[in-house]
């Protein structure tokens, strides 16, 4: 029997349903809206329809889709990314059960993702939801040396596979005192940076001859070996590495350690980054600063200064805020907290903000999707009531991919 | 000019008034110099800490007490006296930490600086914090700069009874000088619940307590041998032999005459429950230090007018007992007439960013005037200091900060702290700049930010 529906109709209709299901698109109009990639835009408005951003412009003058939904504020931001945290792993209640950031169990775990350890569950998820959040770089924490995949996750979702956005991102690799603390107190290799560093390199060149044999062929074709593999990545310069580094010799011994095995990395944490800027820029590495409010505690971050990112910044390195690994209370930072004092330190209010949305976006390679209000792009948008960076000001509503996900109660952040 | 003895009276007279001209005249010539020690505070706009506030205001400062407050132009300024020009700025009263552990954790912090927690046993009444307290912490200058003027130094939540803490003043180069009340009782006693003490004494020295009631059990036991301490040294029981003089007990007996404060660590509304429930049973001064949870219980602390001193951290977890923090615990508390503080708990939160804390607990929905209350004048009543701190009146300590604005904006800095009438924290100093930022350590080699619009 011939079709009595004809394709048009059907596509129509097919049109029509999906509206209905709730891809209904959204208007956000805000008194300032900060596109981050442009100028700020007064009385402005966001278009969201199928998830990404259909226009952006003057309100009034942007054309509005039939049907669409509107919210209002007096500040609108993309949605903020944190360039390097290890919050779904690290977990909230931080016992044996729920902490998986550090593995210990030997000093490269390089074959090891954050894919396979994050907890969709973590409550600090919907806390970092509720405080602009969308985006986290998450992974490995500080206590071995090459310490696994990072990726980067929604802080929004129920399913990790759906809520990864680019796994892996980078190998995270840590330098300094905890590395060499971990394994120094069990007298077993690194216990001193020179041992962090051997055990680096001689990672990088196996790596390197891995992926050398396995492209010969033949007899002497090495097995499958999952850290090897990244590791082959790694020295291609297809997966960057993340060298997390604190004192000026540490920051010093990443570049050196970079330039050797031809890295494409990022430098992190970097405390004393502002004492050797000149190398940091002639390396052209970026730097993905913090915490801003890192404490002055242990030697290395003994020269900590709420200015490191604004003195990086005047030398035209580029940064991106951080919020790192936290080992007990607050379990957590918050990066709009911490581009908050960035910004009252000299970095000022543009670049801070810059900090945590298009910045750490263009460094981890995702600037295609996300850290701006740009037509194209993801619609994650942040409603403020006020400056956002103000401690007095609160996040409104929170929109992931054109849906309002978090709104605030009365009393919350 | 002293009159001769022995002559007669109208001799004597003349002597008088000679002695009288004498006075007279070294009067007139000491009292321009008396004049020049006072220092004036003129323009700014003054919180004076009690809910009021000043637009365009004058502090006369006089012997590092405040003579006088008041508006530009309703008084003169005393003539001679130094002028301090903060048109355009703010003051408000300098700030007071209760719950603090600079100088006891000097940074950095390595074994060799760590005294706050001596975990050898779990009963530890007879440590003091002052016999720790390291003036030269570089932790207490970048407190300084963070406004910070009246500091509860504490030992830490390591043991059930931690040892005496210190009401100090952030100045002077020894911890007797720095100490509020030179002879007494010149701090309080430090208890803590929950899981800290059980960490340090169950699961890592496998010795006791490692429950929560174990814990309550050697605090009960305590105040139990105080008591009777009490008793055999008071003399009421006059035919017992007079005890050995206990360090521990002494400290405890002070504690049960209330003229020592408990200052008790807990998160979890159980361990509230337990600090309260000591409390009925032996009577003696009480703040809640940290009540994470205490908005659960709020009626139950506001029925004993308890006061608490609450954490502000920027996410909760990180242990169970703290799962339950929120934002608006001190919103909540004040909406149910529960008295609150809020401290830093240095170096959980930085003492340079002091004034973020109460200005999230404004985020959380705490009113302005309890936030700044919380910081300064109710925070100087759970030390028992406020006939002398924690706001600015005729006759109180000349401590206070100068900010460049509002108290709680993100963008405001403090320019400089005054503590009784001396400047100890000046942010236009290029050297005491760097604790207020960070890099005090590497002198020459900090670099210039560029000025930016």
């Amino acid at each position: 029997m011939r079709c009595a529906v004809s394709p048009a109709l059907l596509a129509a209709v097919l049109v029509a349903l999906a509206s209905v299901a709730g891809a209904q698109p959204l208007v956000v109009k805000a008194g300032r809206v900060y596109t981050v990639s442009g100028e700020v835009i007064a009385n402005g408005a966001v278009v969201i329809d199928g998830g990404k951003i259909t226009a952006v412009g003057k309100a009034g003058v942007v054309p509005v889709p039939k049907g669409a939904r509107t919210l209002e504020a007096a500040v609108a931001t993309p949605g903020l990314i944190d360039a390097q945290t290890s919050v779904g792993l690290a977990g909230f209640y931080n016992v044996g059960a729920d902490r998986d950031a550090n593995e210990k169990t030997g000093p490269n775990q390089s074959a090891l993702r954050a894919l396979d350890a994050f907890n969709p569950d973590d409550p600090l998820l919907d806390h970092l939801l509720a405080h602009g959040v969308t985006l986290i770089n998450t992974g490995p924490g500080p206590a071995d040396p090459l310490a696994g995949q990072s990726g980067v996750f929604r802080t929004h979702g129920e399913v990790a596979d759906e809520m990864a956005v680019k796994v892996p991102s980078a190998l995270v690799v840590n330098l300094g005192e905890i590395p060499k603390a971990t394994y120094g107190k069990r007298e077993k290799l690194p216990s001193t940076r020179m041992g962090t560093a051997a055990v680096l390199r001689q990672s990088f060149l196996a790596g390197m001859e891995y992926e050398r044999l396995r492209a010969a062929g033949g007899a002497s074709k090495p097995d499958r070996d999952l850290a090897k593999e990244t590791l082959g990545l790694v020295s291609r310069g297809r997966l960057p590495v993340i060298l997390v580094a604190q004192r000026a010799d540490d920051i010093v011994t990443a570049l050196r350690i970079g330039r050797e095995f031809n890295l494409r990395m990022a430098l992190a944490g970097a405390a004393e980054g502002y004492l050797v800027r000149d190398r940091i820029r002639e390396s052209g590495a970026p730097v993905l600063v913090g915490p801003v409010t890192q404490r002055v505690a242990s030697p290395e971050t003994f020269n900590a200064s709420y200015e490191n990112a604004a003195l990086l910044a005047d030398d035209r390195i580029r940064i991106a805020i951080r919020s790192g690994f936290d080992g007990y209370v607050p379990r957590a930072h918050i990066v709009l907290y911490e581009a908050a004092v960035a910004a009252a330190n000299g970095l000022g209010f543009d670049a801070a903000l810059r900090a945590i949305t298009l910045a750490p976006a263009e460094i981890l390679g995702i600037d295609d999707r996300f850290g701006s209000l740009e037509v194209g792009k993801s619609g994650d948008v942040v409603l403020f009531d006020g400056d956002p960076f103000e401690y007095t000001s609160h996040v409104e509503v929170v929109v992931v991919e054109g849906e309002p996900v978090y709104r605030r109660t009365p009393g919350a952040p | 000019m002293i009159a001769a003895r022995g002559e007669p009276g109208l001799q004597r007279a003349r002597t008088a008034r000679r002695l009288a001209g004498c006075a007279l005249a070294l009067w007139l010539a000491a009292a321009p110099d008396a004049r020049a020690q006072d220092t004036v505070f003129i323009g700014a706009k003054i919180y004076t800490g009690t809910g009021t506030t000043i637009d365009k205001g004058m502090i006369v400062v006089r012997r590092g007490k405040i003579a006088s407050i008041s508006s530009v132009g309703a008084r003169a300024a005393p003539p001679g006296a130094t002028v301090v020009d903060v048109t355009g700025k703010v003051i408000i009263p300098g700030l007071v930490d209760t719950h603090s552990h600079i100088g006891v954790y000097s940074r950095p912090n390595v074994p060799a600086n760590a005294d706050g927690d001596d975990p050898s046993k779990p009963i530890q009444a007879d440590l003091r914090a002052l016999d720790a307290i390291n003036p030269d912490d570089p932790g207490i200058r970048m407190a300084q700069a963070g406004g910070v003027t009246t500091v509860n130094i504490m030992p830490g939540s390591g043991d059930p009874v931690g040892g005496q803490t210190a009401y100090v003043k952030l100045r002077g180069d020894t911890v007797d000088e720095m100490l509020i009340l030179p002879v007494g009782v010149q701090g309080g006693m430090k208890m803590a619940g929950g899981e800290n003490p059980k960490t340090t004494h169950g699961a890592r020295k496998k010795q006791g307590p490692a429950t929560r009631m174990g814990i309550a059990a050697l605090q009960r036991e305590l105040f139990i041998r105080a008591r009777e301490y009490q008793e055999k040294t008071s003399g009421v029981l006059s035919s017992a032999k007079k005890p050995e003089r206990d360090l521990a007990l002494e400290a405890m007996v002070e504690v049960l005459e209330r003229k020592r404060t408990v200052h008790y660590h807990c998160h979890r509304a159980d361990d509230i429950m337990t600090a309260l429930r000591l409390q009925d049973e032996f009577g003696f001064d009480l703040v809640l230090q940290h009540g994470t949870e205490a908005w659960l219980v709020a009626g139950e602390i506001a029925k004993r007018n308890v006061p608490v001193s609450i954490i502000v951290a920027d996410s909760p977890g990180g242990k169970l007992e703290a799962s339950r923090l929120r934002l608006d615990n001190g919103a909540l508390l004040e909406r149910a007439g529960v008295r609150v503080a809020i401290h830093s708990d240095d170096p959980i939160n930085p003492s340079r960013l002091f004034l973020r804390l109460p200005a999230l607990a404004v985020r959380g929905g705490m009113s302005e005037n309890a936030a700044l209350a919380a910081v300064t004048l109710e925070a100087a009543k759970i030390l028992g200091l406020d006939s002398r701190i924690g706001s600015l009146a005729p006759g109180k300590d000349a401590d206070l900060v100068v900010l460049s604005g509002p108290p709680f904006s993100v963008y405001t800095q403090v320019l400089q702290t005054w503590i009784e009438g001396e400047l100890v924290f000046d942010r236009a100093d290029p050297e005491q700049r760097r604790y207020a930022t960070g890099g005090f350590a590497v002198g020459d080699r900090y670099p210039e930010l560029e000025a930016r619009p």
